[in-house]
């Protein structure tokens, strides 16, 4: 539980950001049409207009903002929010804080549109179990970098959408980080002793997984999958519908 | 009499349909499963769970069995969370924190295995006590729903977000309401409901749809726990025996006034809109002690506590089922996905909802308790050998889980973009004491709020009397007044000093 006098540090810095929040949607609202609101056959009237309820919203969260911000200056907030100590930043916490959040970003916005799904996930699971399970600040920072340098690649690359499924060198790239981060994660958990079950167990976590996900989604639930020209899974799409298929499909 | 013969005869052909259709098993039970080892491991949540599962089947799959999975998994996913609660005291979910209060005192006197089978049976009684109110007063409610407009939707609406708001805030109650506007503020994205005017679009129109309600689920549940649970954990090695799980039946029927009131605080504290069972489960404890005679004995190991939490928050799933059929008003963050999974399957919840679909999850409900109670009793030790899975192996299984399942609902990558966006917002707010059941409240009940606050005032021609001339709107805008007014510091210090006289005078 964080202390009281820290969340009001906070608050104070939360209530500014809510305040230029909901001035800027309030401003954002002033340019919807009120008073004039002539569409669809509906005659202009206040109540018509599609600025009504988000004026109503906006102004409610900038009197909300306003009075958390006279709470957090009552409470003694306003006065300690300008030290680090005072809003209970740690430098550890924001450090491994940090690293999740590239590695998130990295995933989402550069690997998940343009590499192979089973390949970039088993990258960003061996990532996140060897990097945050023991508390290695060494691990964690390497998994940060390696991922962090495998959708850097496929971004630069491959940036625009005509480029996300094919060609491939951004699917290699990957997989050779994947062998990479593999290789590291034992030699480290080597050399800082035992390499015990789960550090043995990831790798194959890290392909079963989504790998089966992927096949499941596909095959089974018949839903939409990410990058469908993948390396590996355009492999399988193939042959599921030219060898597995047909062996209980008349067509 | 007659409604009740006709209930229970619709009931029963449901049921009989349910339980003679091998395919109802093929979901039933791996949902359950699934739906157990989501709330036995801490950091997973009954809403993730139904989120994650509403990904998979999408709108690809038929409604009906759909809803087994989804329905087999919240019963499941509440259950389970007391698991961690009882034998390692670390509530596996919101809803089992009160649990923990005496489950793991009773562990600790070596009476694990006895805490796990009154839970087991507490839960799935309570979860029974919770399905029969929702086939009962689920049609008295749609018949009155017939005479709820517009004015009487908005304002309900609003008085799920400021509810929510007000006891979902572990910290000031004002931040429960900043959650809730920030929810309805994000509603507002895309083409309005009534001009189809576009609202805050940036010239992006991926965002002309409106916020799609999955990704936005996935990023407010999923994300923070990834993020606040990626850290160096010590594996549990030692897990305390439990001994016999299958408990006593003089025990059981000794304690089923216990059970049975709290089913019912369970039930209408799970009605209550956008509320849900960790409310429940304090509710029902709080009245539990002070109604029990071992009320001496709460929170160090009195099976009574136990009852009062467990069979509560089962409960509260019928409860909560109750306004989002009758009103699609959610009563609970999981009933919030639920809607999610009717809503991308084009079934509009309220007064036109098809009455045969109301027995199916009736039905569904009594299948995945009962599966739930056997699973509970005669697999226990394979949850007990799941909770040894460390957080930092099983999270980034689910950030892959949640990645394909959010891609999967329509959007493609767009949604994931969002999933994320929405992740990071979530975890801010998690750090700062925000509550975030809320904020998806407010996401999800956005559109039906301006859509009916706006069609009030065309109905009136601006007339803002509209609001309290009818009866239902008056009272519900006199309960979010009431509601507003008892959080502010001068109107709670003027009510303690009425009551304070009141007292005084003889």
């Amino acid at each position: 539980m964080v202390d009281k006098s820290v969340m009001r540090a906070r608050d104070f810095w939360t209530a500014l950001v809510l305040i230029a929040i909901s001035l800027f949607f309030l401003y954002q609202t002033s340019l919807i049409p009120f008073f004039q609101a002539n569409a669809a056959g509906v005659q202009g009237r206040w109540y018509n207009s599609a600025a009504l309820v988000p004026f109503g919203i906006f102004s409610g969260l900038l009197i909300l903002a306003l009075v958390l911000l006279a709470i957090a200056i009552f409470d003694g907030g306003a006065r300690q929010a300008f030290s680090s100590i005072g809003i209970g930043y740690s430098p550890s916490e924001s450090a491994r804080l940090l690293c999740i959040s590239a590695i998130l970003a990295a995933y989402i916005f550069g690997l998940v549109p343009r590499v192979d799904f089973i390949i970039c996930s088993a990258l960003v699971i061996t990532a996140l179990i060897w990097g945050f399970r023991s508390g290695d600040r060494t691990a964690m920072a390497t998994a940060t970098i390696i991922v962090i340098c495998a959708a850097a690649y496929a971004l630069l690359m491959h940036f625009p959408r005509a480029e996300w499924t094919k060609p491939h060198d951004d699917d290699i790239a990957t997989l050779v980080a994947f062998v990479l981060i593999t290789i590291l994660m034992f030699v480290r958990s080597r050399m800082l002793g035992r390499i015990d079950r789960i550090t043995r167990l990831t790798p194959m976590i890290a392909i079963l997984v989504p790998a089966l996900l992927v096949i499941a989604m596909a095959f089974g639930f018949r839903q939409n999958v990410p990058n469908r020209q993948g390396l590996l899974f355009s492999k399988i799409e193939y042959h599921y519908y030219v060898n597995i298929k047909p062996l209980w499909s008349n067509r | 009499m007659e409604f009740l013969v006709a209930q229970l005869s619709g009931f029963s052909g449901s049921l009989t349909a349910l339980v003679m259709d091998p395919v109802t098993y093929f979901y039933l039970i791996p949902a359950v499963f699934l739906g157990i080892v989501f709330g036995a491991l801490p950091g997973l949540t009954a809403t993730l769970a139904v989120t994650i599962l509403t990904g998979f089947f999408g709108n690809k799959f038929p409604l009906e069995y759909s809803l087994i999975a989804l329905i087999g998994a919240y019963v499941g996913a509440i259950y389970g969370g007391s698991y961690p609660s009882i034998l390692l005291n670390i509530p596996g979910t919101a809803a089992s924190a009160a649990t923990a209060m005496d489950g793991y005192p009773l562990t600790k006197k070596g009476r694990g295995g006895e805490a796990l089978g009154i839970t087991t049976t507490a839960s799935f009684i309570g979860t029974l006590f919770g399905t029969v109110c929702l086939l009962v007063f689920v049609w008295a409610l749609l018949l009155m729903s017939k005479n709820i407009a517009s004015p009487e939707k908005a304002l309900l609406a609003l008085f799920g977000i400021l509810l929510s708001g007000t006891l979902m805030s572990q910290d000031l109650v004002i931040k429960g309401w900043i959650a809730g506007l920030i929810g309805l503020a994000m509603a507002m994205i895309g083409l309005d409901p009534i001009l189809s005017e576009d609202r805050y679009t940036f010239g992006w129109s991926y965002l002309l749809s409106g916020l799609q309600v999955v990704p936005v689920l996935m990023g407010a549940f999923a994300i923070p726990q990834i993020m606040d649970g990626m850290r160096a954990t010590v594996m549990v090695s030692d897990m305390p025996q439990i001994g016999r799980v299958v408990p006593r039946f003089r025990e059981v029927f000794r304690r089923l006034p216990g059970i049975s009131r709290s089913g019912a605080i369970g039930t209408g504290v799970g009605a209550l809109p956008g509320v849900g069972e960790d409310v429940a489960g304090w509710v029902s404890y709080g009245v539990g002690k002070a109604a029990s005679k071992e009320s001496k004995d709460f929170g160090k190991g009195s099976v009574d506590g136990l009852i009062s939490a467990e069979a509560a928050n089962n409960a509260a799933i019928g409860g909560a089922l109750i306004p989002l059929l009758v009103l699609g008003i959610p009563g609970s963050p999981p009933a919030a996905a639920l809607l999610g999974a009717l809503k991308i399957n084009n079934v509009i919840p309220g007064p036109t909802i098809d009455p045969a679909l109301i027995l199916h999850v009736v039905a569904i409900l009594v299948m995945a308790s009962l599966t739930m109670f056997l699973m509970g009793l005669f697999t226990a030790k394979v949850f007990i050998m799941i909770l040894r899975i460390p957080q930092t192996v099983f999270l980034p299984v689910v950030l892959v889980l949640t990645t394909i399942g959010s891609f999967s609902v329509g959007g493609g990558i767009n949604d994931l973009f969002l999933m994320v966006c929405v992740g990071l917002v979530a975890y801010a707010m998690n750090v700062m004491q925000y509550p975030i059941a809320p904020l998806v409240i407010g996401v999800i009940l956005g559109g039906l709020f301006d859509e009916t606050f706006r069609r009030s005032l065309l109905i009136s021609d601006g007339d803002l009397a509209v609001f309290a001339s009818r009866p239902g709107a008056a009272i519900l805008l006199t309960l979010n007044i009431l509601l507003i007014l008892s959080q502010i510091p001068f109107f709670k210090r003027a009510a303690r000093r009425l009551t304070t006289k009141r007292k005084e005078t003889p």
